[in-house]
């Protein structure tokens, strides 16, 4: 009896310590951001007040312009989306504790912090109503989302907004269910369904209007498929505003045709000084550019530490971040930098005193190809259910040289080297070299037991090289999980069936338990 | 009317990949180069003791192996091109010209080339870099891939003459081949034109899949007899079409919307003579070498949707609007075969640009690589040709009105 009540007392205190083993439970039914993890008393603050901050920043966000952002709330179907911000963080961050739920924190906080930004500045340029401010709406560049941002660094009057970013591409990752009207409007328009969704969502948004208007100028780009290269005649017949179509080379390893690559930039810089009025600054670039190599130089110490036995950062926390930073911000901000050093000390402490990266980490995970975008925090779920630990994403092992920041010369070559092989090109362009020999290096390097293979079905770049993977797999002895996906569309797999996939394998092949049994199969179908 | 005299050989020459009349180019010496995109610069194909054969798949039934390998998501053409390579069917090359034109042909090549499906020795496969708009530095890049990738790669594995003189050579067989098929193809502008469209699209998929230099003369025997040929007295079509879109190298599509009665007038596909089977027109003032000027052309006169820029998204539209009222067309049909992400967003656009701005009526259709049996695809057509035919009526009616 005494025995009981002390294994009692011993797991409560355990409890208050650590929180909840299983979780299964905050998944089940309507909308998961009604309940909260607990995650022991003193991570639960570390949650809770960080919760609070990302609340404090879409407020900070609303307050901006608070007729023109809640008019944007009637408007645009996307934009009540971005209330599930928080939900979404608590879905990348569940059963983190410690370290690393700090880490996911402050670099999703950043995330948000930009995101709010680029809202903000659509809503109170938008002409639509004929209330926009035009001052700032022919200072806005508009790229193509899957454009890189380093260019605006020359331009430091000049703002530069991924068109899409907002309206489809970052939304998708928030709210799972938010690109089924693009995609069924342009398929009831003629295009087929078997494209890939992010074209097809990028045109379906344009036919049902879901673009604010603004901007002096538009940069396509043929960046990164075939599907996107397509969708640009569509949206440019809806922005009717000058386009500038941005294409780099396929083949771009070849420096034979680097000068391709260079031309276009100098062509694009051209354009935008041409539609704007401002002149190109190379001091601003290069300042910006520095910025943009001390990151990359802490992106390259998370990388070396996830390689090491005692990795810091793991999933959608690492690989986001590093997309956001390589590609949207371009080391622009200031505060990307900041969250940046935040991040890596922490980093450096767990590593030094040699921290496990959770509490139950037991396999090492490289995934591979194109990420869902409706299941984004899909490797918090691999960690929390089966103790999968992602050390690293292909798309965020993209140009890991610095820019040049004193020549003008050899700046535009690195300019078109960066731009060339920006996220997911690397499975798009190219070649098989980039995406087929990678991944077992990369495996090697971070002494993977596990690759989780996304098979993105609509990609076709990389199913046409399935069967390679396939074998070379088997010919390695290499744990290669297929994981099933449609990027913005769960209709045609959705997220129950790609945990399906990996507990199949797990259970079956590697004869493993889940270290949180209620995570194993829940639905949440109709949540955010 | 009467038969064309080489029609049935013609035909049976493309009941195969590799025909006979490859088996007797390779006899003699000559090295079989396999493409099978516009892209890829045919004239350079045929220079010195090469020739090109634009690859297809006749026949094609299961391609489970190639699925395997590419899914069952990939365009049924790049699956059956590899299909074919894993049977055996490709041997004959002595190289696969690929270009890095769209995403799916290049993992086809990359499949043949890691999974080593060719057996030739000295075979290989090059991967070249096609731009997507027509600038002064494009055509530098392009001209630098096709000299680098194509060229030099001939030059020194199988020590083909590239050089200036033997290209001005490939240039003259292919303009003289060309102005054959231009002839011929100009024909199908008449009212009650001596030739029909299935016709000429075996003659053009000949001159693509055959060794030229072994099918000149019969074509320019062809030419004379179809410049003789008497028509039947009333033109046979219920209506006149442009085809427009992604590849078609399967005669049994062609004969099947003429079975229905439409006239194909303008072949603008893949595989098609618009463009492909003009002359190329040099100039001997220019700057230019000759590599670039037949790289200018190309990009140039190239119609496929992945060129993203504005003015050659406008040309697209304008060329099918062109052709319609230059062949005197009743309809446009858009096709894409399944799975072609170019021709899949560009036919769901352009169909209703051409029907909303410019007045055509359209047919838009995506379709199996191999079209022969498909019901569904007969009945479309039949209705499409039915309802340009009551167009056609109604018209008249007015006009006497």
């Amino acid at each position: 009896m005494k025995q009981k009540i002390k294994n009692k007392g011993k797991s409560f205190v355990e409890w208050l310590k650590y929180g909840d083993k299983e979780i299964g439970h905050l998944y089940k039914g309507g909308l998961a951001s009604t309940r909260r993890e607990f995650r022991g008393v003193k991570d639960t603050m570390v949650d809770y007040v960080n919760w609070l901050k990302i609340w404090g920043v879409m407020m900070a966000f609303t307050s901006k312009a608070p007729y023109k952002i809640a008019r944007g709330f009637f408007t645009y179907r996307w934009m009540p989306s971005y209330l599930g911000v928080p939900a979404f963080v608590d879905r990348n961050s569940m059963g983190l504790r410690g370290n690393m739920l700090k880490i996911c924190h402050e670099n999703f906080r950043r995330v948000v912090e930009a995101g709010t930004v680029y809202i903000a500045n659509m809503m109170i340029a938008d002409t639509r109503f004929g209330d926009g401010d035009e001052e700032l709406s022919k200072k806005i560049v508009l790229f193509d989302e899957m454009t890189m941002s380093q260019i605006m660094g020359g331009f430091p009057n000049l703002i530069g907004i991924p068109y899409q970013l907002m309206p489809v591409f970052l939304v998708s990752e928030i709210d799972q269910l938010i690109c089924i009207p693009y995609i069924d409007a342009i398929e009831s328009f003629g295009l087929p369904s078997d494209t890939c969704p992010v074209p097809t969502s990028e045109a379906g948004a344009a036919v049902l209007d879901a673009y604010p208007l603004m901007g002096s100028c538009f940069i396509a780009s043929t960046m990164p498929c075939d599907g996107s290269v397509m969708a640009s005649s569509y949206q440019e017949r809806r922005f009717k505003i000058p386009t500038y179509p941005l294409c780099f080379p396929v083949r771009y390893h070849d420096e034979d045709v680097l000068f391709s690559g260079v031309e276009d930039i100098k062509g694009c810089i051209k354009f935008i000084e041409e539609h704007t009025g401002e002149k190109w600054s190379w001091d601003a670039y290069f300042e910006n550019m520095k910025r943009y190599n001390e990151e990359l130089d802490l992106e390259m110490e998370r990388w070396a530490i996830n390689k090491t036995n005692y990795p810091q950062i793991f999933g959608s926390t690492s690989a986001l971040y590093r997309e956001f930073a390589y590609q949207i911000d371009g080391g622009l901000d200031p505060r990307t930098l900041k969250t940046y050093k935040k991040v890596n000390a922490i980093m450096e402490d767990g590593y030094e005193k040699r921290l496990p990266i959770t509490r139950h980490h037991r396999y090492r995970a490289i995934v591979w190809s194109c990420p869902s975008h409706y299941y984004a925090n899909f490797p918090s779920w691999l960690s929390a259910c089966w103790g999968i630990t992602v050390l690293a994403d292909m798309e965020m092992l993209n140009y890991d040289k610095p820019l040049n920041v004193e020549d003008e010369d050899e700046a535009f070559k690195d300019l078109a080297r960066v731009y060339s092989r920006m996220v997911m090109r690397k499975h798009t362009n190219g070649g098989y070299e980039n995406v087929l020999p990678e991944l077992w290096k990369v495996v090697e390097e971070y002494n993977a037991d596990i690759v989780i293979m996304y098979q993105h079905v609509a990609c076709k770049t990389m199913v046409g090289l399935q069967g390679l993977f396939d074998e070379q797999a088997r010919e390695r002895g290499i744990h290669l999980i297929w994981v099933p996906h449609d990027l913005m569309d769960p209709r045609t797999v959705s997220r129950k069936e790609m945990r399906q996939s990996v507990n199949r394998y797990m259970e079956a092949v590697m004869g493993a338990t889940p270290v949180d049994p209620s995570l194993v199969d829940f639905d949440d179908e109709r949540t955010w | 009317m009467k038969d064309l005299k080489h029609m049935i050989y013609f035909e049976k020459l493309l009941e195969n990949t590799n025909n006979e009349l490859i088996e007797q180019a390779r006899s003699e010496g000559k090295l079989a180069l396999g493409y099978t995109c516009f892209s890829m610069i045919e004239v350079l194909l045929n220079i010195d003791k090469c020739f090109s054969v634009r690859l297809r798949a006749p026949n094609t039934g299961s391609m489970d192996i190639a699925t395997y390998y590419m899914s069952n998501y990939t365009c049924e053409f790049c699956r059956a091109i590899l299909e074919r390579c894993f049977e055996g069917g490709m041997n004959f090359m002595d190289a696969f010209c690929a270009v890095d034109a769209c995403a799916m042909m290049n993992r086809c090549a990359e499949n043949i080339e890691l999974l080593d499906l060719v057996p030739n020795e000295k075979f290989f496969v090059t991967h070249a870099d096609i731009p997507y708009k027509v600038e002064d530095f494009t055509v530098r890049h392009y001209a630098v891939q096709m000299r680098k990738r194509v060229l030099n790669e001939l030059r020194d594995v199988y020590g083909v003459d590239t050089s200036d003189e033997a290209l001005r050579d490939a240039l003259n067989r292919h303009n003289e081949l060309c102005a054959i098929m231009t002839e011929i193809g100009d024909l199908r502008k008449l009212d009650n034109p001596p030739i029909t469209g299935y016709e000429f699209h075996v003659l053009n998929l000949i001159t693509y899949c055959c060794p030229q230099y072994l099918i000149i003369d019969k074509l320019r025997e062809t030419l004379e007899e179809i410049k003789n040929r008497k028509p039947d007295p009333k033109p046979w079509y219920k209506a006149r079409v442009v085809v427009v879109g992604s590849e078609i190298d399967d005669l049994d599509l062609i004969r099947l919307i003429e079975e229905t009665g439409a006239f194909v007038v303008a072949d603008r596909f893949c595989f098609g003579s618009i463009p492909g089977r003009e002359v190329i027109e040099i100039d001997e003032e220019s700057d230019e070498d000759l590599l670039t000027q037949i790289c200018r052309h190309y990009l140039e006169v190239s119609e496929c949707p992945r060129f993203m820029s504005s003015e050659k998204v406008e040309q697209r539209r304008i060329t099918v609007d062109r052709l319609a009222r230059e062949y005197n067309a009743d309809g446009v049909i858009y096709e894409q075969i399944k799975f072609c992400d170019f021709w899949g967003f560009e036919r769901a656009l352009a169909s209703h640009i051409q029907a909303e701005e410019y007045g055509h009526p359209v047919l838009s259709i995506d379709r199996p690589y191999s079209a022969k049996s498909s019901g569904q695809l007969r009945t479309r057509m039949q209705a499409f040709v039915e309802s340009l035919e009551i167009k056609k009526i109604q018209k008249a009616k007015e006009a006497r009105k």
